[in-house]
């Protein structure tokens, strides 16, 4: 009995024939394309290689919290400017850091040299920099910080703690889509 | 066209469709196959899939340019791989909305477009199409069948408007001895008009 309940959801597929199972393939993958072509359009609209980013620490407080979403431009005519969040990356380092710009230094031919520190940081963030680097450069720039969500992203350092929670969740969801005729 | 008829008996089609009768979209997909196998196995019309192929290619087409936008952003990051992505991004939703226009408009509930082949394989074949719907919420089964005669090109239409509780029984099993009888009726509705003209 158990065995037959257990197939049973899979009666719909049986009666497929080639075309419709292609098409349930291809429906699973348009599911994860509009996903992404959001996620690209995104990027080309703001400029910035990664156009939302949530907060993973507390060094912004009272700012921004763990878990803030926040929304990310990178556009190229606009400045850098003292008091402004910028999300940079440091080289050996993964994950991006959202952290204030302290100080700027600006040359004629357009280069730039900023330093940042985090709000509830004590000290300048020269420490988190890479070995010998004293100053941020504008291609060290993911984005500066538009606009952002409060807690929302904590959905996502939570599935990034659990993994085996993501993956689960994950493969359930394609399963379904993949067995599941509109 | 041998080989794929044996295959689906292979599969077991004079088994009992059984579905779960609380799934609207199982319930349509239901009716609308068992409608198929009437045209298609019991009066030996030809499939026609191009209404298919035509959906197939163009959702093919829109992943095969996501696809591409990913790997290429694999392979040269970001600000380098701006303008081909505006061309991805822009060519997939463009992709999306026809897809949603061709859905509305040229398929419209389409399910099945058969060939009835002429005897003598002198005329045009006359062509059968099936379209139902099932709105969300609501049992009345809708299914419509069209006629078009190949060599006169008049097209005549049937209706049908039912529940679908009088097809299932408390299983969900679809009652192939109530629903094919139905199917059966209309298609010999539309043959025999042809007669009497």
């Amino acid at each position: 009995m158990s065995g037959m309940l257990s197939f049973e959801f899979l009666d719909d597929v049986r009666r497929m024939n080639k075309r419709q199972l292609y098409y349930q393939v291809l429906n699973f993958g348009m599911i994860v394309s509009s996903a992404l072509m959001i996620w690209k359009g995104l990027m080309v609209m703001t400029g910035s290689e990664s156009p939302i980013v949530v907060v993973l620490s507390g060094s912004m407080e009272p700012a921004f919290h763990r878990g803030d979403l926040l929304f990310l431009t990178n556009y190229r005519q606009e400045p850098i400017r003292v008091g402004e969040i910028v999300v940079f990356k440091v080289e050996g380092r993964d994950i991006p850091i959202v952290h204030r710009v302290l100080k700027v230094h600006e040359k004629d031919d357009g280069s730039v040299k900023f330093l940042t520190k985090g709000d509830n940081n004590s000290v300048d963030d020269r420490g988190l920099y890479a070995p010998g680097q004293l100053w941020l450069d504008k291609k060290d720039v993911v984005g500066r910080a538009r606009g952002f969500v409060p807690y929302v992203g904590i959905v996502t350092i939570l599935m990034n703690d659990y993994p085996k929670f993501k993956y689960a969740i994950l493969v359930c969801l394609g399963i379904f889509v993949l067995v599941h005729r509109e | 066209m041998a080989s794929e008829k044996s295959k689906n008996q292979l599969a077991g089609d004079d088994k009992p469709i059984k579905i779960n009768k609380w799934d609207n979209a199982a319930l349509k997909n239901g009716l609308d196959d068992a409608a198929k196998n009437v045209l298609t196995k019991n009066y030996g019309f030809v499939e026609n899939h191009s209404l298919m192929d035509g959906r197939l290619v163009i959702c093919t087409i829109a992943v095969a340019f996501a696809m591409f936008a990913l790997v290429l952003d694999f392979f040269r990051p970001f600000p380098e791989s701006r303008p081909v992505l505006i061309v991805c991004v822009t060519a997939y939703f463009v992709l999306m909305g026809v897809l949603t226009f061709y859905t509305t408009y040229k398929e419209r509930g389409i399910f099945l477009v058969a060939l009835e082949k002429d005897r003598a394989g002198m005329d045009p074949d006359n062509t059968w199409t099936l379209s139902s719907s099932l709105r969300k919420y609501d049992d009345m089964y809708e299914l419509c069948m069209t006629y078009s005669d190949g060599k006169t090109g008049e097209t005549r239409k049937a209706e049908l408007c039912k529940s679908v509780a009088n097809f299932f029984d408390e299983n969900g099993v679809l009652c192939a001895d109530l629903f094919n009888p139905e199917i059966e009726k209309m298609k010999e509705s539309l043959t025999s008009e042809k007669k009497l003209n």
